[in-house]
């Protein structure tokens, strides 16, 4: 097979860890300008915050300072100090009040994160989940990088019905485990072959086509022997090995692709929970890389799960701001502690955003590529399922006009799954309806 | 309104459609739905449930009566189930009187028998499921002959408040999940077959001399129950370990007992160095023995487990060194005899170490792996011993496939599914140097097919279906594989003779497997997980949980021991298996003579002369105000704030768990309780009046005027759990607990009395019932009023546990006939258990009676 340009681009040397990162080297290896004619990527990106935000009011009606909301009225964007991380994207950022999902709502408020990126009715029509935004997106156009989609959580894992620790379903019922090593995460993207020779894993991808492929035969051999009902349920495993059939496949085919040369150096990749800003910053470079060297163009990072009382997120606020207390008690409480938390998990993402940004990519630059939700599935500490905190950065390019705060309250009430409509639009995923969703979101994406 | 004889009278009319059911008599055949049904509804409901208005989504003047077309025969049996309990119509609304009410019920059962008679033929809901991980685990269990941890990187099964997560339908198999349970059955394969030649052994031993001192009055080899921020404990660590293989703990092992104290716990965790301070570390328990002996008398104890579940510290770097990696075993002190948290200043402190009872810990040596005869029996199982290996091997490796697949598919195979998977073998072999390395691969595919993760009825012969009946008592039973004794049964064609059902329930119950289907089944089914995450406020709770006195962790709850929600959670679930294995009345439930304890649960409750960490049953008194489960700390706490108690937590709790009522979520434009009736969080406004408050609120009335007087009468037990009949007063914000200023156990007992003033009311009126003030008064009219909910509800539970689907209008009938054989039986849960194993739902075969 050919090389394509970028391809080559993509060998070039790559170096993990934002702030060792050079710009001068990452011009070096950036898509060029629409290099040789091909289409630049059109990425998408959906992470969640947990526990809500902080929403105070103030007496005398003015804006609250440590509100997570950066202005009071819709129309152009102002910052307040809560959202001063995201002040230099102005131009890049929306934010949307009064979305919401209607499936969400008899879920209760720490559950309802569970269908974030699905908009599933698991509390009404739904039993159980039902297929993510992302995902819906890797169907169409994810065979073009090696990697369909990435799925990065903090706690890795599915989560069970209420709390969930990914924000990615294949289909109903069928969450798909976040990855939440950085390792791991790493490994998996820029190092498959585990220091196996091509030819080996060549012969290995081989071996695993035929055993699926006699799999295959038994399975549907069995499920001809099944009553009529449980010949349905039989479909979904025939469908999953067929989904593994086609990775096999894929993964083949990806072999004649030279995979990219990532240096690990500057990426901590051993960090540990306990040390929060540096393991959150690990996992948006991580996403960066992924999308960097073009493995991947549709990713979920649950940088926070509801429920967490089992893990390290717990605490969390206590790493960061020193709060005596779990990570979940902090959004009960009223003083500037709330607002504080807000503001340093507002940082992490502008660093985010802003990576994407310094990274020139044909005209302009990779967040002009790359539409990202971020958000939490409540509003605030009385764990109500309505009026999500919703931002939505990047993708400039790809129809997205930013600088406003909208509105949607009251008569202008929409499902938050117009918008996901609009970003599947925006990535080439032809799509009219997505939920419950009722049109497009055209105030962001006219 | 209220007229306890009308209820009476008219349960008892409930009762008569099964008298018709079972050929006594005929009554009202001339009823029909035009001149008597449709008027009903008419005067009686579509006021609410009509055109103009649907509450709770229900309307009835869209019905059309022709039930025999078999539509909406779910809504037609809500409708029933609402005249029989005598919910509906509202106590505010009009009633029709008893007879309208009887004729009306009547028509609706008929109708449905009639229907479910006629279309029994008619596939019903899936029932192919997959296993879950609970019985995947078991299986594997039992399939390989040992204990390997396989679940952790699997999906967890979709969980549902008062649902089973055995539901068919929710049972889903994505790719990812099918990766997963790849690497799970090949990590199950390395470690089941081994590689020939003998091993190499790995061993490490440890000594502690009890003759000399050690430090804080301890002597080097004692082991006091507090240390530093956490328990008390000594550790080796392990530099050398083999990949796979069962390994063996030796301690010598004894105790030295201060007055008073006659037993001491000792416990054995192997995983990362725990750290109390940060809270860093994860493990994995070996084993527990409680020491009564002597250091002039020293014992030696053996543990044993699979070296492949013990977490590893990973290799790390530290100022430049490369530390490899690492096993921590830690040897704790875990006494607890629920006071460690008491005369103490804050949480409990290094004087305990001395006071409490030691271990006395002189040698401990690890040995792995164990290999008494190698290669392991678990090895032979599979590749057995046969001339034939090394002669015609591939006719050896055919039988080993098809003995492998047999036990893993529970039935015998057919040739062309073992041709399938020898073809499977033959790709490996060409691939692979040995058979052992070959068969791990092809055997880790029989473990991802669908015959071994699902459940599935693969076709209606009479040969098959005994081997669907032995899977479906052992799943039921034990959560996992039939054995030997079930598969020649299944063999004989004797399984389906209810006489031999009978036995085998028995023997499955008594049998040590069953412990985990009650764990599994009663946490399920009364909900209690969500307690041990239920944020307990310790500033109104200091000595509930035993804290963390010093260090960073200083004030949260001590990590790494086994905790009061642990032991309440074993509670909930010993004194379920303790009704199962004597054979008692199901309505021990609400309330009994006994309570399932051990010190610390006993010293929580207030209950005296219990000793030790195991727990057995206790026989109370009435002063206790303990008995049943009601008043069971997994209960009391999973349905609380963790400040306060939650009635309408505990109302949901009572009607779905005991009363078996499906309680409705709250819709989504309801403001919660605390939005509903202004800024109250910061104000103590009694429960009773937020609830009244929140009841004025049209939108929630409807639903609450049925809920909130069955919580109610639990106010009298705490958040913890605890009898505790007196609150803090209306609208005062109550101080927290300050461990500077309430230093001693006296201080803290006038901490109580100070901000516990009011006498909490309990009383409320249950719908269409009596007024009821508090449990003591709940649970009497339970036992008086409510049997056959209560009995028909465990007949539900058991029966959709046992076959993995919900129950429909066509499991009716059957249903019904089991409670009426129960209730002859004195609802004698064991009994219960055996007659739904034998009921035409579970066996699959059709009722005598249709």
């Amino acid at each position: 097979m050919k090389q394509k340009s970028w391809h080559i681009n993509r060998r070039e040397f790559i170096r993990g860890g934002g702030a060792v990162l050079a710009l001068p080297l990452l011009q070096g290896m950036s898509w060029g300008k629409a290099a040789a004619g091909k289409a630049l990527p059109k990425r998408m990106v959906v992470s969640y915050i947990a526990y809500g935000v902080y929403e105070p009011k103030t007496k005398d009606g003015s804006h609250h300072d440590w509100n997570w909301w950066p202005c009071k009225d819709a129309g152009p964007l102002t910052f307040n100090q809560s959202a001063t991380p995201f002040a230099p994207l102005k131009n890049s950022v929306s934010y949307l009040r009064g979305l919401d999902h209607a499936g969400g709502l008899g879920m209760g408020g720490h559950s309802s994160g569970d269908v974030f990126a699905t908009g599933a009715n698991m509390s009404g029509t739904e039993k159980t989940n039902n297929i993510s935004v992302d995902q819906l997106a890797a169907k169409v156009n994810g065979h073009q990088t090696r990697y369909a989609s990435l799925v990065l959580g903090t706690e890795g894992g599915t989560g069970a019905y209420g709390s969930a620790k990914t924000l990615s379903h294949y289909g109903p019922g069928r969450p798909i485990p976040s990855m939440h090593r950085p390792q791991e995460i790493f490994n998996r993207l820029f190092n498959p072959y585990a220091g196996k020779g091509i030819e080996q894993v060549r012969a290995d991808l081989k071996r695993e086509a035929s055993v699926l492929d006699l799999m295959m035969e038994d399975s549907r051999r069995l499920q001809s022997r099944l009553g009529k009902e449980d010949q349905q349920k039989m479909e979904e495993y025939l469908d999953s090995i067929r989904a593994l059939e086609k990775r096999v496949e894929r993964t083949s085919q990806w072999t004649h692709q030279p995979l990219p040369n990532v240096d690990t150096k500057g990426l901590n990749l051993e960090v540990s929970h306990k040390d929060p800003e540096e393991y959150t910053r690990c996992m948006y470079d991580l996403l960066y890389l992924a999308f960097q060297t073009d493995s991947t163009r549709f990713a979920t990072l649950m940088l926070e799960s509801e429920q967490s009382s089992g893990s390290e997120m717990w605490n969390y606020a206590n790493y960061v701001l020193g709060y005596k207390g779990a990570t979940h008690d902090i959004a009960h409480k009223r003083p500037t502690e709330s607002g504080k938390w807000d503001n340093w998990r507002a940082k992490q993402h502008a660093y985010f955003l802003e990576r994407l940004r310094n990274t020139p990519e044909g005209d302009s630059n990779m967040l002009d590529q790359t539409a990202v939700v971020w958000g939490s599935a409540h509003p605030h500490a009385s764990h109500s399922t309505k009026n999500y905190p919703i931002q939505v950065a990047g993708g400039n390019a790809l129809g997205f006009k930013h600088g406003n705060l909208h509105s949607f309250e009251g008569e202008k009430k929409v499902p938050l799954a117009n918008l996901f409509v609009s970003m599947l639009n925006a990535v080439d995923t032809p799509t009219k309806k997505f939920a419950d969703s009722t049109g497009e979101m055209t105030e962001i994406r006219p | 309104m209220l007229n306890p004889k009308f209820l009476k009278f008219f349960l008892s009319v409930a009762t008569l459609p099964l008298l018709i059911l079972l050929g006594v008599g005929e009554v009202n055949a001339g009823t029909s739905f035009k001149k008597d049904v449709a008027p009903f509804f008419e005067a009686y409901c579509v006021k609410c449930h009509g055109p103009d208005k649907s509450k709770g989504k229900i309307s009835l003047h869209t019905l059309d009566g022709d039930l025999a077309a078999g539509r909406e025969l779910e809504r037609w049996e809500d409708i029933l189930e609402m005249l029989e309990s005598g919910e509906m119509p509202p106590e505010d609304e009009a009633q029709p009187n008893e007879a309208e009410r009887m004729i009306i019920a009547d028509w609706i059962n008929r109708g449905l028998h009639d229907y479910v008679k006629k279309a029994s033929k008619v596939a019903v809901a899936t029932t192919t499921r997959r296993l879950t991980n609970f019985e995947y685990q078991n299986t594997m269990r039992d399939l390989l002959g040992f204990e390997l941890e396989l679940t952790k990187d699997l999906p967890i099964d979709p969980d549902k408040p008062y649902h089973f997560n055995n539901t068919a339908q929710m049972m889903m198999i994505g790719p990812d999940q099918l990766v997963r349970y790849k690497e799970a059955a090949r990590k199950a394969m390395a470690s089941a077959i081994v590689d020939l030649g003998k091993p190499k052994i790995h061993r490490f031993s440890s000594k502690w001399e009890h003759g000399k001192s050690g430090k804080g009055g301890l002597s080097q080899a004692e082991i006091g129950v507090y240390q530093g921020p956490g328990v008390g404990r000594k550790t080796v660590g392990l530099k050398s370990w083999p990949q796979t293989g069962e390994f063996r703990i030796r301690v010598k092992a004894s105790g030295n007992f201060p007055p008073g104290f006659k037993e001491v716990p000792l416990r054995l965790v192997m995983g990362t160095s725990l750290r109390h301070d940060s809270g860093a570390g994860i493990y994995q328990e070996v084993g527990t023995v409680h020491l009564r002996n002597t250091s002039d008398n020293p014992e030696e104890f053996e543990f044993r487990g699979r070296i492949e579940n013990i977490p590893v510290q990973p290799a790390s770097k530290h100022r430049n060194k490369i530390l490899p990696p690492s096993i921590t075993i830690t040897a704790q002190n875990i006494f607890d005899n629920g006071e460690l948290n008491d005369h103490r200043k804050s949480g409990f402190d290094a004087s305990w170490s001395v006071q409490a009872p030691r271990v006395i810990l002189e040698s401990l040596e690890f040995e792995a792996p164990v290999a008494e005869v190698w290669p392991p029996e678990h090895h032979t199982r599979i590749l057995f011993e046969s001339p034939l290996r090394n002669t015609k091997t591939g006719e050896y490796a055919y039988e080993v496939i098809k003995r492998f697949m047999t036990r893993a598919f529970r039935r015998p195979v057919a040739k062309d599914e073992v041709d399938h998977f020898y073809r499977i073998y033959k790709i490996y072999d060409a691939e692979f140097d040995t058979l052992e390395q070959a068969m791990r691969e092809t055997l880790a595919m029989v473990l991802i097919s669908p015959q071994f993760l699902y459940h599935a009825v693969i076709d209606d012969a009479a040969a098959t279906k005994q081997y669907v009946l032995a899977s479906r008592l052992s799943y039921f039973l034990w959560g996992s594989m039939p054995d030997k004794e079930l598969f020649d049964l299944a063999a004989s064609g004797k399984l389906n003779d209810p006489a031999v059902i009978e036995t085998q329930t028995r023997r499955l119950l008594a049998d040590k497997r069953a412990v985990g289907f009650v764990e599994n089944f009663t946490s399920q089914w009364l909900s209690i997980a969500k307690m041990k995450t239920v944020n307990i406020n310790r500033d109104l709770f200091p000595r509930f949980l035993y804290t963390v006195h010093l260090g960073e962790r200083r004030g949260q709850e001590q990590l790494f021991r086994p905790t009061i929600r642990d032991y309440m959670h074993e509670e909930t679930v010993g004194f379920v298996g303790e009704l199962i294995r004597n054979n008692a009345s199901v309505m021990n439930i609400v309330d009994s003579s006994f309570a399932y304890l051990n010190e610390p649960l006993a010293v929580h409750y207030g209950v005296g002369g219990v000793e030790g960490l195991k727990l057995r049953a206790v026989p109370i008194k009435p002063g206790h105000r303990l008995g049943g489960l009601l008043t069971q700390g997994s209960v009391l706490v999973g349905n609380s704030t963790g400040s306060a108690p939650h009635p309408i937590y505990r109302a949901v709790w009572l009607r779905e768990a005991i009363l078996g009522d499906k309680v409705k979520p709250p819709p989504a434009e309801v403001p919660a309780l605390s939005d509903s009736v202004g800024d109250s969080a910061d104000e103590a406004v009694s429960i009773k009046n937020l609830l009244a408050l929140h009841r004025n609120k049209e939108s929630c009335y409807d639903c609450h005027v049925r809920l909130d007087p069955w919580g109610i009468p639990f106010e009298r037990y705490s958040a913890i759990g605890k009898y505790q009949p007196l609150v803090p007063k209306d609208k005062v914000r109550v101080r927290g607990f300050n461990h500077k200023a309430d230093k001693t156990f006296a201080d803290y007992q006038a901490y109580l009395k100070s901000i516990y003033t009011e006498e909490v009311d309990a009383t409320s009126r249950v719908p269409h019932g009596p007024a009821v003030d508090g449990m003591m008064k709940l649970k009497k009219y339970l036992l008086k009023e409510r049997k056959d909910e209560i009995a028909e509800n465990v007949i539900r539970r058991l029966m959709t546990y046992s076959i993995g689907r919900e129950l429909t209008y066509r499991d009716r009938f059957e249903v019904k006939k089991l409670l009426k054989l129960a209730e002859e039986d004195g609802y004698k849960l064991q009994d219960m258990i055996v007659s739904v194993c034998q009921s035409s739902i579970f066996t699959g075969t059709k009722s005598k009676e249709e």
